[in-house]
């Protein structure tokens, strides 16, 4: 078969193989680096810090555990978290990220690298991703073949659909569970490819890892008995698949039963229902497929439809009834709201005001994924192509993802695997042909593909016709005379050469026919003009995702950065600020309330007690906070002292522009609290007219709520007789009056309808540089058992004791008109 | 009059204190001049001895201390005045009357009989002041108060005796008057000019070091006066000091726990208020906003952090390294901000680092076969007082014949093993701890050690065996087949 340009045929296989192997690990290393270093953006751009929100918990519990102790930790009771509630944190977690830094942590350690725990953190997911790299090579080398698995590993490496969860900092759970995914799938296929109970063992064994380590372990256990029924029903039972799958799930149900928080969950609650059923039903057709080999076929049918319809029936009626009982427990909230997302918003409205369980847009795919989102469909209609069970498999994996991630924002992580996996798989298929150097015989001869091989040089001519490229076996003798007449080849296209070399060798061999082709691809002008729109798409692919990792992915969020005039990076870090003052100046046993955004934050940074964090278990006890923050504070107060609450922290971003603050949540603190109170707190009375405002118009129950007032208290004042602005709502706010007759109360009377903004029960103790977290004192009561508006009415007119009259007469005046 | 009370004086001495007595007669002090500097933290008391010799041959000269006072000095060095050079002074201890306590100064020369010297005691006394009211409200003034004894304590006759207090600023709001000592007194007991308090000048003062005098005599006396600059403690300082001989490196890292001890906060902080003084200048004195640190001339990778990470808010002045020997004294300046305004009462806990190069502070001594390194005792905050300090110096990998040179005696001091990055048997660390350290204790530690050329080794020659074995598993893994059923 002629060639389309010459290659190398003086080499032996021996040399070819090594050379492949080592290209391969050399890539699968570098990909490994650029994995790394484009995570590690974050650290370059700011510092080693743990970033967000959830990562400030896993951190603390993952010092605890290095510091006390793997039992300690187990057994730890946080009594700080949920005050006065606590939390058990052993049996509430996921341990396996703690565990994994854990054991990274003594084990550099007895190798004397003392490495802080912090760094360890903090580097954890990149370190993580370059396995996940690794695991997906693995993934796809069982689809289709090296190249494609080391395309698919650089692009999970890169990807930001990935990187988003994964960047240096985001210390998550996600952060290793990518990686146990795809190598669970990957010992799931192997397992079911041999029929090999060591590949379904070592797949239980990472899947109670995947457990261990994030609640998304679910996905794996109802892709797997759905790749196993559609295998059934497809007729495609093997003894393979039961070997595959009843070794996955009887070892991996087990020991996922191991992890606390999951307990007995596996046979309890719906969620897991899918993955019993389908080994009950491996086990019926086991059972079939055994009593077919001893009676007659006739016998049988009817046999077997009696017997699947009537266990069928039973088995689906007893979970039906298992879970009208209570013993298996209904789909939670979170679970319908992957299938009706207006649900949440509906009847959970903690869950809906989440921003990453919002249903994803449009843009973001593109954004996550670049050019692998159109790639992706066509590497799903690839795998229709030869469909080897595997194939069936990533086609569910698609189809089910793609449903998820467009349900969910942080779903897309789950798709991300998939779709590099998939697009790998066209790209690479598409690179072979067009990089395959054999050239298809053509009935006619083409006349530019002739001159193209006979420009290209003179071996091409010096080629036996017969001589094929799938078979590089060449006689000794003429290869090492060649090797001397011969420069060696370029290197920078060695690789192409021989990857598809071996990859074309391999396809040879799989498909067993060396009978000339009649399909291919002719001429170099055909096959440039493809390559080098492909190695565009690439080049623009690592562009977009470097630029997309580095400016939306890599903010801390707890350190923010703007620009100065000259181009110059400032870091607003008011949170640090305000955390490290609660930490050095106040009581150690000072309970903080917040919002719940803040509560991993507050008790990593700040080392206090807090109401509630972002483990958001409790309903009741968050509705409560939101309705202090709503309610007038003589409400609020009772509620604040009930809790022992010593400092109200809140964010406020109104004089910098901080979008993120308090008052932009504030709807939600209004909302989730009328789910609990619906008769004390409703949404509509903050509204004016529909319209959300903070400014003189604001409607009175806005204005009384002890959020607002906590957020603008002074804060007219700061602008020294200027309009004050709200930055973040771009609302003006009004203006300083001089009318103090009453505290904390809007004098309506006033032409320019000023205020002033008096807190009765809490005293500002903090505020931040930039004002953005502004922590207040709860006071306690009164010694002489006022009431704080009688005590500070009082103490008011004590100072002005020669303005009380006249406030008095003016308050007589308004009451007679 | 006077007379009597000397012979007297003399005789109770005499009888009670055998070994006193001999050294009572021999010298008189013409005049003695205490001037006391009131600050925060520190108060820095000189006091200058006019000495007259009695006896001729004298060598000793015995200067003494009150309980309080001796409690609350720090630091001690005594010169002969105009001179650079200190004199040697030993503790000689509470030796003969409670709460009197005496240290022997050896003077430089023989005095004959009438001779006299001038001598120049200088001390720091630390946590000599409190805030007073101990509450302030963010914009109030920081009052503190100082208290001491009215008579400098000496064993010998002094004709004219005189304390003067020098205080910040000139608004001193109250100061004490003494009492009962008409006796000594001139014109007028105490006298205010500007910011100066002077008590005295005293005539005629007996041998106070006895029961008698300290219980007839001896009264406490006190200043009330504004202080414009913050009062800085800190509670603990960990100062960690890493010799890299590989890396050719000197790692300095001190862990700061800084507390504002003036008055307490009173109500809450305001940053509206806070901003408003910045803004027009009127900075409350007892509000730490910034902290300007001398480092090391060529210090390299500075860094400053506390629990919570880096803090941004610092700017470094670096300095390029100066050549040994040279005269010119040059620091890298640090100017930093905590991360909040630190207000009465309120902690601060920071860690603070930079690397200098090596051949800056460590030297080789050819003769001795010895490396001998200089580290200072501790970057000094100004004005601030160190109430607990450990210092750690951290010696290569298989260091020995170590040797350390205090500039003064430490309260402990250890040689512990300190284990870091690719070290195979740990390092020599000598820890050192002191307390109630000033400004000057800014002192050299010395230490010299031998490090013979296989220590140097143990480093590469344990990485390489770690790559090696990790390579012969890797090879023994890829050839050994373990497979049941040959494919």
């Amino acid at each position: 078969m002629p060639a389309a340009y010459p290659l190398p045929e003086n080499i032996s296989p021996a040399v070819v193989s090594n050379t492949a192997s080592l290209l391969r690990i050399i890539a699968l290393g570098l990909i490994s680096a650029a994995a790394i270093a484009s995570r590690l953006f974050a650290v370059v751009n700011f510092e080693s810090i743990i970033h967000e929100f959830d990562p400030w918990f896993n951190y603390r519990a993952t010092r605890v555990l290095a510091s006390q102790g793997f039992y300690a930790f187990w057994n730890w009771f946080d009594p700080t978290a949920w005050y006065p509630l606590g939390r058990v944190v052993g049996g509430t977690i996921y341990p396996g990220l703690m565990a994994t830094s854990g054991v990274i942590y003594n084990i550099l350690h007895a190798v004397n690298l003392p490495v802080d725990i912090r760094n360890v953190c903090v580097l954890l997911a990149p370190g993580f991703s370059a396995l996940t790299a690794w695991a997906t090579y693995m993934f796809t080398r069982e689809l289709k073949d090296d190249s494609a698995g080391l395309l698919a590993a650089a692009f999970i490496g890169i990807v930001p659909g990935y990187i988003s969860r994964s960047v240096a900092g985001s210390y998550d759970n996600e952060a290793i569970a990518i990686f146990l995914l795809m190598f669970t799938f990957f010992c799931w296929i192997k397992a079911l490819k041999q029929g090999s109970a060591f590949f379904g063992a070592v797949a239980a064994v990472f899947y109670f890892y995947m457990v261990a380590a994030w609640g998304g372990y679910v996905f794996i256990t109802n892709m797997i008995p759905l790749h196993a029924l559609v295998l059934l029903l497809m007729g495609r039972y093997s003894s393979r698949l039961y070997v595959a799958y009843s070794t996955w799930y009887s070892i991996g149900t087990l020991a996922s039963m191991q992890v606390p928080f999951v307990g007995f969950q596996p046979v309890r609650t719906s969620e897991h229902m899918a993955a019993l059923g389908v080994f009950g039903l491996l086990q019926i057709v086991a059972f079939a497929q055994l009593v077919r080999s001893h009676i007659s076929s006739k016998q049988f049918q009817e046999l077997l439809l009696a017997s699947v319809v009537a266990t069928g029936i039973l088995g689906f009626s007893a979970i039906v009834a298992l879970t009208y009982k209570g013993w298996i427990a209904p789909w939670t909230g979170r679970f319908y709201s992957l299938w009706d997302t207006g649900y949440a918003k509906k009847y959970i409205p903690i869950i809906a005001s989440v921003s990453e369980h919002q249903p994803t847009a449009w843009p973001s795919f593109f954004m996550d994924l670049h050019f692998l989102i159109f790639l992706f469909p066509a590497g799903v209609v690839l795998c229709f192509r030869s469909l080897r069970d595997e194939h069936i498999f990533v086609i569910i994996y698609a189809v089910m993802a793609s449903y998820f991630a467009g349900v969910m924002v942080r779903l897309m992580l789950a798709l991300t695997p998939v779709v590099c996996v998939a697009s790998a798989v066209a790209l690479s298929s598409l690179l072979d042909a067009y990089l395959d150097a054999s050239k298809p015989d053509a009935t006619e001869p083409d006349e530019s593909s002739t001159q193209a091989t006979s420009t290209n040089g003179s071996n091409g001519a010096s080629r036996s016709a017969s001589s094929t490229a799938s078979s590089p076996t060449v006689n000794p003798k003429k290869a090492r005379k060649n090797k001397e007449k011969e420069p060696p080849a370029v290197p920078g296209r060695a690789l192409g050469e021989l990857v598809s070399e071996v990859a074309s060798s391999a396809a040879a061999a799989v498909h067993g026919s060396d009978e000339p082709n009649s399909k291919g691809i002719f001429g170099l002008d055909t096959r440039l003009a493809v390559l080098v729109n492909t190695i565009g798409m690439l080049l623009f692919f690592v562009v977009h995702c470097t630029w997309v990792t580095s400016n939306a992915y890599s903010s801390p969020s707890v350190v923010l950065a703007s620009q100065m005039q000259d181009g110059s990076q400032h870091i607003i870090d008011d949170f640090r600020e305000a955390y490290y003052w609660l930490r050095q100046n106040t009581a150690e046993d000072a309970v903080v309330m917040s919002w719940w955004d803040y509560g991993y934050q507050i008790a990593g940074m700040a080392d206090r007690p807090t109401l509630v964090d972002n483990n958001t278990w409790n309903n009741t006890h968050i509705a409560t906070v939101g309705k202090a923050m709503s309610s007038p504070e003589e409400v609020a107060y009772p509620i604040l002292r009930k809790h022992d609450v010593s400092y109200v922290l809140i964010i406020f971003g109104g004089l910098i522009g901080y979008s993120g603050d308090d008052l932009n949540k504030f709807l939600w603190m209004v909302r989730i609290a009328q789910g609990v109170w619906p008769d004390e707190i409703q949404e509509p009375n903050y509204f004016n007219k529909g319209e959300y405002r903070v400014d003189a118009q604001a409607s009175p129950t806005m204005r009384e709520s002890l959020m607002y007032k906590m957020s603008y208290y002074r804060f007219a004042e700061l602008f020294g007789g200027q309009q004050p602005v709200d930055r973040v709502r771009g609302q003006n706010m009004p203006m300083n009056g001089p009318k103090l007759d009453y505290v904390g109360k809007w004098d309506v009377s006033h032409e320019s309808r000023s205020c002033l903004i008096l807190l009765m029960i809490t005293e500002e103790a903090f505020t931040s540089e930039n004002w953005i977290v502004r922590i207040y004192a709860v006071k306690g009561d009164d010694i002489l058992g006022r009431d704080h508006k009688t005590a500070q009415g009082f103490s008011e007119g004590k100072k002005r004791k020669r303005s009380k009259p006249v406030s008095r007469r003016k308050n007589i005046g308004i009451g007679s008109v | 009059m006077l007379r009597r009370w000397r012979t007297l004086s003399l005789l109770l001495l005499s009888s009670l204190l055998p070994s006193f007595s001999l050294a009572g007669p021999a010298f008189e002090n013409t005049a003695i001049v205490r001037t006391i500097e009131l600050g925060g933290s520190l108060v820095h008391v000189s006091t200058t001895y006019a000495v007259k010799a009695l006896e001729p041959g004298q060598t000793v000269y015995h200067v003494t201390f009150g309980k309080h006072e001796k409690e609350k000095t720090s630091w001690i060095e005594a010169k002969v005045k105009g001179q650079v050079k200190p004199l040697e002074i030993t503790d000689l201890g509470e030796r003969d009357v409670r709460d009197v306590h005496v240290f022997a100064v050896s003077l430089p020369r023989k005095l004959a009989i009438n001779g006299t010297i001038n001598l120049v005691l200088e001390t720091i006394q630390t946590h000599a002041t409190y805030p007073y009211p101990s509450y302030a409200a963010q914009a109030d003034p920081q009052l503190l108060k100082y208290d001491t004894d009215l008579f400098v304590l000496s064993p010998y006759t002094t004709l004219v005796q005189r304390t003067k207090i020098k205080s910040s600023s000139s608004d001193i709001p109250s100061y004490s008057t003494p009492e009962g000592i008409d006796e000594f007194v001139g014109d007028a007991s105490v006298t205010k000019s500007g910011a100066t308090i002077t008590y005295g000048p005293y005539h005629n003062v007996a041998s106070s070091t006895n029961a008698e005098f300290l219980f007839k005599h001896q009264q406490p006396i006190s200043a009330h006066y504004n202080h414009g600059h913050p009062v800085l403690e800190v509670m603990k300082l960990q100062r960690s000091v890493e010799i890299s001989h590989w890396g050719s490196n000197l790692n300095i890292e001190d862990r700061f726990n800084l507390r504002n001890a003036g008055p307490l906060l009173r109500g809450h902080f305001s940053r509206l208020d806070y901003q408003s003084q910045n803004y027009f200048g009127r900075m409350a004195g007892h509000i730490l906003s910034g902290l300007t640190l001398h480092l090391p001339a060529g210090l390299t990778n500075a860094y400053f952090y506390d629990l919570n990470g880096n803090v941004s808010t610092s700017h470094l002045r670096q300095t390029p390294s100066v050549p040994r020997g040279s005269k010119a004294i040059q620091h890298s300046i640090l100017e930093m901000r905590p991360r909040y305004p630190l207000l009465g009462g309120w902690n601060y806990s920071f860690t603070l680092g930079f690397d200098t190069p090596l051949q800056d502070s460590v030297s080789w001594d050819a003769v001795n076969q010895r490396h001998i390194v200089g580290v200072p005792v501790m970057t000094h905050i100004p004005g601030s007082v160190v109430d607990e300090a450990e210092v750690k110096i951290i010696l290569p990998e298989g260091a020995t014949d170590i040797d350390v040179v205090t500039p003064f005696p430490a309260l402990s001091s250890a040689i512990l093993t300190h284990v870091s990055y690719l070290d195979t048997t740990g390092r020599p660390a000598v820890s050192l701890s002191y307390k109630d350290l000033t400004d000057k204790h800014t002192a050299m530690i010395y230490v010299s050690y031998k490090v013979p050329l296989s220590a140097h080794l143990k480093k590469p020659v344990a990485v390489g065996a770690a790559f090696m074995s990790l390579f012969m598993i890797g090879l023994v893994a890829r050839r050994v087949d373990l497979r049941l059923h040959k494919a």
